[in-house]
């Protein structure tokens, strides 16, 4: 008989206290149990992730419901430093260009596109027109595809005589306007302006006393010369408010029907859809990625501690 | 076919064992492999009543589609043995006491010749476990492995060592 046999022939049995003990015990009664495979639920939540997203995408491709075009801007130049932006996608009334506020400096800027035939003659015209009326052409830049864009800079008297000119050129495509109140910005420098003005004077006469010792005197006038710097810079960007308010600025750009048709062409619903969906997924793999970096010490540290007592195991069991 | 073969059949899924009979099918089972795992047959029926009481908590979880019933009681009878074994080494290290001393009756089978007997004492927990699984519970290598948490590859050098070290060790055995 081999040593198998032996071990099996000699096996040792459980004392009938130990079968009485167990049986004693009684089980709650067994309900079914749905058993989750983890692959399952990763299919789940990866058919989950491409659903939001083809939802999301399917919701953000809808064309918008285009709002009227608003012909009348708002004014609201009461506050000091306030902007007003104004922009129509259709022909607008010229009476809706707002005009300056008498009393306040401020800087407008517009933005036009005008289709017209003649590129060549419409941007020579335009360049007469920002002449006559006191400004002038400060770049124009035509393209390939048949449009030209030209930097206007006139006046800022007239700059709704100017966009009223330059707008009948041809059929007005787009036109944003924006105003920029800068009196308060003029008030503030021309207040640092003055104080510095004192202080100059201020230094000037206290360098003018005989009996002021060598080493102060040195102080006052490094000081009477850093404040002629700030004057000096105080001074000009003054100029360049005043510049600023006193000359609009006209970006004209002039397109061709051909040009119009050569644009790009937009997407479909389908492909912006796809387009928005892709986007949605790749945010949602960039949870995920950031939720696996945040987890992954843990992870380490729970494998670190799985593995270090399995080790002692193996050890304690062969030994 | 024997008992032991029908038991490691994976039930169906509408082949639900009573808890009543899965204790009169394994306790003996499990009572040798703890016997073996401990060396220490008291102990080894504590940790066979504890295995059933957490095998009895647990029975609503217990799924036979995803092992068998004496895996899995395997399984939580090796986690109560090990907990054992920890605090046995505790308690032999704060007792100064390094030599492990077994019983002079018989530990590991009834009736089992002294020199079998003193050479499972002289065996690891570790050899006399592959021994109990393999050999007494006739489990399968896959069972087995997974019980003891390695590969099949490494069950098999286990039980081929601990096999080969019990043959050494009792040469003048009367087969």
């Amino acid at each position: 008989m081999s040593t198998v046999d032996l071990l099996r022939a000699h096996a040792p049995s459980a004392p009938e206290s130990l079968h009485s003990r167990v049986l004693a015990l009684r089980p709650e009664p067994k309900r079914t149990r749905v058993r989750v495979r983890p692959a399952f639920v990763l299919a789940g939540a990866a058919t989950l992730a491409v659903a939001a997203a083809v939802v999301h995408g399917f919701a953000t491709s809808a064309p918008k419901t285009a709002a009227p075009p608003r012909h009348t801007p708002s004014r609201a130049f009461g506050s000091a430093g306030s902007a007003v932006q104004a922009q129509t996608k259709l022909a607008p009334a010229i009476g809706a260009v707002p005009a300056p506020s008498p009393g306040r400096l401020q800087s407008t800027s517009a933005s036009l596109s005008v289709r017209v035939d003649d590129l060549g003659a419409k941007t020579t015209e335009a360049t007469k027109i920002a002449t006559r009326l006191g400004g002038y052409a400060q770049s124009v830049h035509y393209t390939a595809g048949g449009s030209a864009t030209i930097d206007v800079r006139v006046p800022a008297g007239r700059v709704k005589q100017a966009i009223a000119q330059l707008g009948a050129l041809g059929t007005i495509v787009a036109q944003q306007i924006s105003i920029q109140d800068l009196t308060s910005q003029l008030e503030r420098q021309s207040a640092q302006i003055a104080q510095l003005r004192r202080r100059v004077a201020a230094l000037k006469q206290a360098l003018a006393s005989p009996s002021l010792p060598d080493a102060q005197r040195v102080l006052l006038q490094i000081k009477l010369s850093e404040a002629k710097r700030a004057l000096a810079e105080r001074l000009h960007g003054r100029a360049a408010t005043v510049s600023a308010g006193a000359t609009a600025r006209i970006s004209l750009t002039l397109e061709t029907r051909r040009a119009a048709a050569a644009a790009p062409h937009h997407r479909g619903r389908l492909g912006r859809m796809l387009h928005d969906a892709v986007g949605f997924l790749a945010v949602e793999g960039l949870v995920v990625l950031f939720a696996l970096i945040v987890a992954s010490p843990f992870a380490i540290a729970f494998g670190l501690v799985w593995w270090y007592r399995r080790r002692a195991t193996d050890r304690l069991l062969m030994e | 076919m024997n008992a032991a073969t029908t038991s490691l059949r994976l039930p169906r899924a509408s082949e639900q064992p009573s808890f009543d009979a899965v204790v009169a099918e394994h306790l003996d089972s499990v009572y040798r492999y703890l016997v073996y795992l401990t060396g220490d047959r008291s102990a080894a029926e504590d940790l066979a009543a504890e295995t059933f009481e957490k095998a009895f908590r647990s029975w609503r979880r217990f799924d036979p589609r995803r092992s068998a019933p004496r895996t899995w009681l395997c399984g939580i009878a090796r986690n109560a043995a090990v907990d054992w074994l920890r605090a046995e080494a505790r308690r032999r290290r704060r007792e100064e006491i390094y030599a492990r001393d077994f019983d002079e009756e018989q530990q590991f089978g009834d009736g089992l010749p002294g020199p079998v007997e003193s050479a499972l004492r002289q065996l690891s927990a570790g050899e006399r476990e592959v021994i109990a699984l393999r050999i007494l519970l006739e489990l399968d290598g896959p069972s087995a492995a997974r019980v003891l948490g390695i590969s099949n590859t490494a069950c098999s050098t286990r039980l081929s060592r601990a096999l080969k070290r019990l043959e050494e060790l009792t040469p003048d055995v009367d087969r």
